[in-house]
């Protein structure tokens, strides 16, 4: 192993070992306190930032560099190989996370400051940037996806961060639901790979597949890709997770997490090249995430949410990108949106300080919003209905609601009514079947 | 400093795993004091006796003595586990005898004995002064399985002659009516549907703890890996019915689970759903399927007896009207046992860093190989499964400020080190998974190899070199 494949297993590795060892030390007892956590999560992330400087300063002469530990497990001619890959198109990203955590650490220090979930927050965030760092980095689907699956399960614990209000951890619950059904599309597509084209890693070379079976091994990982990133119609969890404190919100879905659906594509790029109908749905995806998250966005009350769909709408718009193949516009896109919606979301607490500055600054006119001259070209009727369609973020809630989440629901009650066929109710002590589950108390976003 | 020979016997040591739970069963019966004392030390016996017979064990040959290391493993973590207020002498001694009946029945190759086994397991569960449940369904499924299950062995002993299973294998002994007996006798025992409902009746109306030891004998699937495939290598028309029947059972009772507000039913549900995909596995015939299925065996036997006792010491420390429809909050009180609920309960539905990952991983690649469409029920399922697992999660320790009471116990020094010893196996054994792949993957290759060929299993691990491999497009 060279210095820059030893540089880049640290980048990876870091987080995930201060997250674990200070995970055991809290199972066995002791609580780090917040100056040494806070210590040590910057010496860890400024390490990571010198680090990804050093990668990036290594590819910049054409290399990739590239660590191969074989296979984390193998049975007959299936394999999972452990490979880590740092490429021109994983180290923006990996660099993107570094930094990105490190700022929200420093940030968090103080905003957490005597907060009781202080440590699990810290924990978190670094188990989040290692599950993000593998996704980025990984040299193949199968360890991507897993990846993938850690930032999924830290992003819903954040959003239920503040543990002893129902909302923030039934919209945790929700957000959850909906990541798993559409990790449904990542795993049968690596699973699709592997079988038609005998594997599912990039490094030397991309799994060779055209025609029938191109298409279908897009339209799955589209499917991952579009439930991640609050792609239409799955942008109802997108307000639910802004339950989360705000130095999460701005990582997981200002930078992060709600790109790296974005990310999965770019790497699925050779194969949606050979498909011109999974580009096309990309194209249309993405369009209709861009017009959705634009108007729903000038109808929400909350900054953290209206942050959130100015996001989603950038993402949309990338989609667009890497649809028409555009991928390293769509790479800079990525950059620059997520690291701008990061400060905002940080700046959302003090908004309206901000907002009194800018109006001094202009010496006391009114600040404009953007967007007024557009609304004002359609009728009135059409306002109102755009408003109403707004304001009920699109209906895509009610429309889970009604197609998905109840007749699962109702299904599940039918079942029920089944098993309970020849059983007295004193013998079914705590028979309490009930159809409140996986319905938020509320579809808004923070107040 | 050299151990004797005869310490190395595999029959000794066989004897004292089984021999020495029995024996402290009727030691607890009769002493009636420090129940929990005496059901270690035999538990820990078991252990040390299963150990050295799987250090032994030639390599492929290893599954039955990890499964009896296994299963001591966890009678052991039971009885840490058990609260003061379970730990009675007549539940000591039915948790000791179901561990010898259970050891017993991984270690025969007679099938008398494996008959023997089987019914001796259920004794416990038939006596209302042990751990027979208040409802009817349990009783009548346990009673008609050994019924279909004796009613198989006599009609083969009968047609052949012989009663060692060695002699049997690839003989299909008895035809498709011995064949469907024992398939019946899997339904009833596994709870694959329509005969389900027993265990969230067993679960919900019986002891929590000895209830979830014995499903996690899984003797459904003991039978189906000790008997079925073995014997049976020829049925290949009526053998996916099982599957198909699994991978039903796994996503019926997913949907059921999305409702259900009693912890105990759903941590039933989530148990049987999950370890149905057991039997999917190992029939998928293809060896990630069935290596899936092995590791997926010890995923849900570890994590549902801990989720199981970790449910039983909240309803000793909250009372026993635990549900789901409401949020309880006890993280705040009781934050050890919250995290070791969401790692097992995770870990159950496969998530990444756990052993579970590697499980279902290789158990979708199998189940989609073999059965394109059906397959793709598995990870719906899979998806189902996790959402109720997070849900119980957040409603049992998330959602709102208690005020009613000021102190509640957290996990004691004795549950808090049997748990991190669990998490410890199942994160370490998801960073490390080959570690416990490659034991369990060389057996599925000779599982999967008997299924094509229909050969003697033993006379595969013989020949010199790895066995050929069949393409699974040219199986008949």
């Amino acid at each position: 192993m060279n210095l820059s494949q030893a540089i880049l297993v640290f980048v990876v590795l870091a987080p995930g070992v201060v997250f674990a060892v200070f995970a055991l030390l809290w199972l066995l007892g002791w609580s780090p306190g917040e100056r040494l956590l806070s210590w040590i999560t910057g010496l860890t992330f400024t390490a990571c930032m010198f680090g990804t400087a050093a990668l990036v300063w290594t590819i910049t002469s054409g290399s990739t560099v590239t660590v191969a530990f074989g296979n984390w497990f193998a049975v007959g001619d299936y394999h999972f190989p452990l490979v880590l890959i740092g490429d021109r198109l994983s180290l923006p990203f990996l660099a993107l996370a570094v930094v990105l955590s490190g700022l929200i650490a420093q940030f968090s220090a103080t905003y957490l400051h005597r907060e009781p979930g202080f440590l699990r927050f810290f924990l978190l965030l670094h188990l989040f940037a290692f599950g993000s760092l593998v996704a980025f980095a990984a040299g193949s689907f199968d360890l991507l996806a897993a990846g993938w699956e850690v930032v999924g399960i830290t992003s819903v614990l954040l959003i239920g961060f503040f543990q002893l209000r129902p909302a923030p951890v039934e919209n945790g619950l929700r957000v959850f639901g909906i990541y798993r059904a559409c990790d449904i599309g990542l795993f049968v597509g690596v699973f699709a790979m592997h079988h038609w084209a005998g594997r599912a890693s990039f490094d030397g070379g991309f799994p060779t597949l055209t025609g029938t079976r191109a298409l279908i091994v897009c339209l799955l990982l589209l499917l991952a890709a579009a439930g991640k990133a609050a792609q239409v119609p799955f942008s109802g969890w997108l307000p639910r997770a802004m339950e989360g404190p705000t130095p999460s919100s701005a990582i997981f879905y200002g930078a992060i997490s709600i790109h790296a659906g974005a990310y999965l594509l770019l790497r699925a790029q050779p194969l949606l090249a050979h498909s011109a109908l999974a580009s096309a749905l990309v194209i249309l995806i993405g369009l209709t995430t861009a017009i959705h998250g634009t108007i729903v966005g000038r109808a929400s009350a909350d900054a953290k949410t209206s942050l959130a769909y100015a996001t989603l709408t950038q993402v949309g718009l990338v989609f667009i990108e890497i649809g028409f193949g555009w991928k390293w516009l769509a790479v800079v896109h990525i950059l620059g949106n997520a690291t701008l919606r990061t400060m905002q979301f940080l700046r959302a607490p003090s908004m309206l300080h901000d907002y009194h500055q800018m109006h001094s600054a202009i010496g006391g006119g009114e600040v404009s919003a953007t967007g007024q001259g557009i609304e004002g070209l359609f009728p009135e009727r059409v306002q109102l209905w755009l408003y109403r369609w707004a304001f009920d973020r699109g209906h895509l809630d009610t429309i889970l609601d009604r197609w998905v989440i109840d007749p699962l629901l109702q299904a599940s009650s039918s079942f029920a009514k089944l098993d309970r066929i020849g059983v007295s109710r004193i013998t079914v002590r705590r028979g309490n079947v009930a159809c409140i589950s996986l319905h938020g108390p509320t579809k808004q976003g923070n107040d | 400093m050299s151990v004797p020979g005869w310490v190395l016997h595999k029959t000794l040591l066989t004897n004292v795993s089984i021999g020495v739970p029995w024996f402290a069963a009727v030691l607890a019966s009769g002493y009636r004091r420090h129940a929990r004392t005496v059901g270690c030390i035999a538990a820990f016996a078991s252990i040390i006796a299963s150990a050295v017979l799987l250090a032994e064990a030639p390599k492929g040959d290893s599954l039955y003595q990890a499964l009896m290391l296994l299963f001591s493993c966890l009678t052991f973590g039971a009885i840490l586990l058990l609260p003061r207020r379970d730990c009675t002498t007549a539940t000591m001694a039915g948790i000791l005898f179901l561990l010898g009946s259970t050891l017993l029945a991984y270690s025969t190759g007679n099938l008398l004995v494996l008959l023997a086994a089987w019914i001796l397991s259920i004794v416990p569960f038939l006596w209302t002064g042990w751990f027979r449940a208040r409802a009817w369904r349990p009783l009548a499924a346990l009673l008609l399985s050994s019924l279909s299950l004796a009613l198989a062995v006599g009609l083969i002993s009968t047609r052949t002659g012989i009663i060692s299973i060695s002699n049997l294998k690839g003989q299909s002994p008895g035809g498709v009516v011995a064949f469907g007996l024992l398939v019946i006798a899997v339904i009833l025992r596994k709870g694959i549907c329509p005969a389900h409902a027993w265990v969230a009746d067993a679960a919900d109306t019986g002891p929590a703890i000895p209830t979830a030891l014995l499903f996690n004998g899984h003797f459904g699937a003991l039978l189906v890996a000790k008997l079925i495939v073995p014997l049976f290598p020829f049925t290949d028309s009526l053998f996916p019915v099982l599957s198909y029947l699994a991978i039903l059972t796994a996503l019926y009772v997913a949907v059921r689970g999305l409702a259900e507000n009693s912890p105990r039913r759903l941590l039933a549900f989530l148990a049987l759903s999950q370890s149905a995909c057991i039997l999917s596995g190992l029939e998928s015939r293809t060896a990630e399927g069935i290596a899936g299925a092995i590791v997926n065996w010890f995923v849900v036997a570890i994590s549902t007896v801990a989720l199981f006792g970790i449910l039983r010491l909240l309803e000793v420390r909250f009372g026993e009207n635990l549900t789901a429809s409401k949020h309880l909050s006890l993280a705040e009180h009781a934050p050890r046992l919250a995290v070791s609920f969401v790692i097992f309960g995770l870990a159950l539905v496969g998530l990444p860093g756990t052993l579970g990952f590697c499980s279902q991983d290789l158990l979708i690649h199998g189940a989609l190989t073999s059965h394109r469409l059906i397959g793709l029920l598995l990870p719906i399922a899979t998806a189902m499964n996790a959402i109720s697992v997070f849900r119980l999660f957040t409603r049992l320790f998330l959602g709102k400020r208690r005020t009613g009471f000021t102190v509640m116990a957290d996990a004691l020094p004795r549950e808090r080190w049997i748990l991190a010893s669990g998490v410890l196996f199942v994160v370490f054994g998801g960073l490390f998974p080959n570690a416990v792949v490659i034991q369990r993957s060389s057996e599925a290759d000779l599982v999967q190899e008997a299924i094509h060929t229909g050969v003697d299993l033993n006379s595969i691990g013989k020949v010199d070199g790895p066995p050929e491999k069949r393409p699974i497009a040219a199986t008949p």
